[in-house]
């Protein structure tokens, strides 16, 4: 980079610029005055290449402005580009505007900014690596014949054997070498076979691909949980899950707490009070009074399978439910598999304790039988269900009985507010499963496999 | 590094701050480009002294609003003194009226912190502090004074700022901020310090205080904020009074005993201080 940003230090004429009075936009000249008229015209060349590369951070996803854009110039103008590290915060700081995105600004900075002897590196080996691949192609024809005949591949699959290992291609030559002399015999046989054998190869480079993509994951630990199956976390996992549910919680509980007060701004006056104001004041109605709102929180009651494996997921949705204070002041639990047990507001306090409980209480590790629990939560007496309840089903919906169950559901629908149904099995999977197509009918089914589903589905609870 | 940068780092030193490259070039940028700062990362570390350290450093008076919720303008803008005008009105009874453009003259104004900041002769630092506390009408009622530097008083009129006061805001990120305010500010998320940082910040604040017991601090205190069995994460501050704690106590070394003595004033949550004191690993890292 050369330094054709960089603004003149020597002194300059401040004519009509008062320093430290009000104005806007920035001096280039570091006497603090605030003044547009001193800055030096930037090169052309420089500044094109930060408008590409503003071009390209919107491509990428980021809003910047053209006040931003400005401000970036004027930046650059103040620190000059002799710092790399300098220039890439001075941008960061205007552009980005929050952690993600500044982690995103730094990968896309040093894809954009690299030096000239850099760029023709990369521009040499790109097209090194293009005529090798090229080359493995036309390798794979000459090599992987049947009888002078090469086999046929699709182009994608081409490209698959130009990219393995040498070790790789050489063990296929092997296997066509080997089986080459009883080809002809059964040459769609063999052709079959050595199809076979490519596509096993195929999935085995698949493979190492998405374990590069888990490597990623890694690197961004918070966003690899917030999306990853719940059901794969590992015990390690554990106590940084929680986390997350206490930070994301804390989060969907503020914004609840915003809207609600935005809402009450445009509740009715209340006179009486507004008038006993007045009073202190003379008569005159100083200030407002306004009603408040009744409270919307709801009444939430929970029925959780907690058969085998669906027990994580239960005890991450149930902590998740009850951190919301601000959507729900009470929650009922009942957990269920083939038995239905009501829980003990008091025993779930401390949701550390949950897997424990779960397990002491007799009713984990069994099968699914959905239709009787939601029976006995609509036996309940005194009734639980009632036109301002949410009734939240947690499972994965795999029940025995399904007539029954469908029965329960189309029942508790009538008699609840609302039903949501929170299904850690990922939607696309859902329409092979008989027990998810019959149960969704009836019920809004929301697919909550990662922790980020969930939060999404919990914060549905609000609206 | 440029000299105004070095400059910058060396002011920020000699006020006990102990600043990084980043932290340095975006204060610098964000203060001749009269941007405001948002100041985002952990509880602790360090946000709201970035302020005080700017104010110090630039010789500015330091004018804070704290945020929370409920926060309108009249607790941080400007109200008008009621009493003041009613007294005008009833003593206008025994004689003249007062005009009503006179009962909303700068007499009856009583400013809060955020017009002061902009109606002092001299450029103050304005700190909005744990800006995410505040409502979303309140945040959105900042635009004006974020990219105009100026506030709009409905019965006065536009009060333009007198002199630009140099905006930091901050946030703990308990909820999202509007894509508006961020736009408006130039950005730095803080992380907590490394251990070669955090021992000259112990070193700079707790004067007196041991090397070698800087340093066993230091590396403490960065293992408890990447463990996790530690539920709250101790801050800067924190890991100050644990050094001065151990100082005052006489400690030159950091062992199993005096950790468990005065642990109290890194971890604030008994459950952590159970769980890391059966941490045979916390204890090793202290040898």
């Amino acid at each position: 980079m050369t330094n054709s940003f960089e603004a003149s230090s020597s002194a300059h004429d401040c004519g009509g610029c008062d320093c430290g009075s009000a104005h806007d936009g920035a001096c280039a000249h570091g006497c603090g005055c605030g003044h547009h008229g001193h800055e030096r015209p930037a090169d052309a060349a420089p500044m094109e290449r930060l408008v590409r590369f503003v071009d390209y951070l919107r491509v990428q996803g980021f809003n910047v402005g053209i006040r931003e854009e400005e401000d970036a110039l004027r930046a650059l103008m103040l620190v000059g580009l002799e710092d790399r590290e300098v220039v890439r915060t001075a941008l960061r700081a205007l552009l980005a505007g929050t952690r993600r995105e500044q982690a995103t600004f730094d990968r896309c900075f040093d894809l954009f900014f690299v030096s000239r002897e850099q760029f023709e590196a990369n521009m040499a080996a790109a097209a090194q690596a293009e005529a090798e691949l090229e080359a493995r192609r036309r390798e794979m024809e000459e090599r992987l014949s049947v009888n002078g005949k090469p086999i046929e591949f699709r182009e994608d699959l081409k490209d698959v054997y130009a990219r393995m290992p040498q070790s790789e291609r050489d063990r296929l030559k092997e296997i066509v070498d080997k089986f080459s002399g009883k080809m002809e015999h059964a040459p769609k046989l063999y052709e079959g076979f050595i199809r076979s054998v490519f596509m096993r190869s195929l999935l085995e480079q698949q493979m190492i691909l998405e374990d590069a993509a888990e490597g990623a994951a890694q690197a961004d630990a918070d966003a690899d949980l917030m999306y990853r199956d719940i059901s794969s976390f590992r015990d390690a996992d554990i106590p940084r899950a929680h986390q997350l549910i206490d930070q994301v919680t804390r989060r969907i509980n503020g914004e609840i707490v915003a809207r609600r007060k935005s809402a009450g701004r445009a509740a009715a006056l209340d006179f009486r009070k507004t008038i006993r104001a007045g009073l202190s004041t003379g008569g005159a109605l100083c200030r407002l009074h306004y009603k408040k709102r009744h409270s919307r929180r709801k009444r939430i009651v929970m029925l959780c399978d907690v058969s085998g494996s669906m027990m994580q997921f239960s005890e991450f949705a149930i902590r998740f439910v009850k951190s919301l204070s601000e959507v729900s002041d009470h929650s009922e639990i009942f957990l269920f598999s083939e038995q239905v047990q009501r829980v003990n507001p008091f025993a779930l306090e401390n949701m550390d304790l949950f897997q424990n409980y779960v397990r002491s209480s007799g009713v984990w590790g069994r099968g699914t039988n959905a239709g009787r629990a939601l029976e006995a939560v609509l036996a309940a007496s005194p009734a639980v269900l009632t036109p301002g309840t949410v009734l939240l089903v947690l499972s994965d919906a795999k029940s025995v009985d399904l007539d029954r169950a469908e029965g329960a559901l189309v029942r508790a629908a009538k008699q609840a507010g609302t039903v949501l149904w929170m299904n850690p099995i990922p939607e696309a999977k859902w329409q092979y499963l008989n027990g998810v197509t019959r149960l969704r009918r009836h019920c809004d089914m929301l697919p909550c496999g990662t922790l980020d589903e969930l939060a999404r589905a919990c914060a549905r609870l609000v609206g | 590094m440029r000299p105004e940068l070095e400059a910058l780092k060396q002011k920020l030193n000699e006020e006990n701050y102990i600043a990084d490259d980043a932290l340095v070039a975006t204060l610098y940028i964000a203060m001749r480009l009269n941007r405001p700062l948002l100041i985002e990362g952990a509880a602790g570390v360090g946000k709201t002294e970035v302020a005080k350290a700017a104010s110090r450093a630039f010789g500015r008076e330091l004018v804070r609003l704290q945020c929370y919720e409920g926060l309108d303008e009249s607790k941080a803008l400007y109200e008008w003194n009621y009493q003041k005008q009613l007294l005008a009105i009833q003593m206008g009874g025994q004689g003249e009226s007062p005009a009503m453009k006179d009962l909303f003259g700068e007499e009856y104004l009583l400013p809060r912190p955020l017009l002061r900041s902009i109606r002092s002769e001299e450029p103050v630092v304005l700190l909005i502090d744990e800006i995410d506390k505040a409502d979303a009408e309140f945040e959105a009622f900042l635009l004006e004074l974020l990219s105009e530097m100026q506030v709009t008083i409905p019965e006065y009129g536009t009060v333009r700022a007198r002199s630009l006061p140099f905006i930091v805001l901050t946030s703990n990120h308990t909820r999202p901020l509007s894509e508006a305010l961020r736009r408006r500010c130039a950005y730095l998320y803080l992380e907590y310090p490394d251990v070669s940082k955090e021992i000259a910040i112990l070193k700079a604040k707790v004067p007196g205080l041991d090397e070698d017991l800087a340093a066993q601090v230091a590396r403490a205190v960065a293992y408890l904020r990447g463990s996790d069995r530690v539920t709250k994460k101790p801050s800067v501050a924190e890991s100050l009074d644990w050094a001065a704690a151990l100082m005052a106590l006489g400690v030159d070394e950091l062992d199993d005993e005096s950790c468990g003595e005065t642990l109290g004033f890194a971890l604030k949550n008994n459950d952590d201080i159970r769980e890391i004191m059966a941490d045979d690993e916390f204890i090793r890292s202290l040898l």
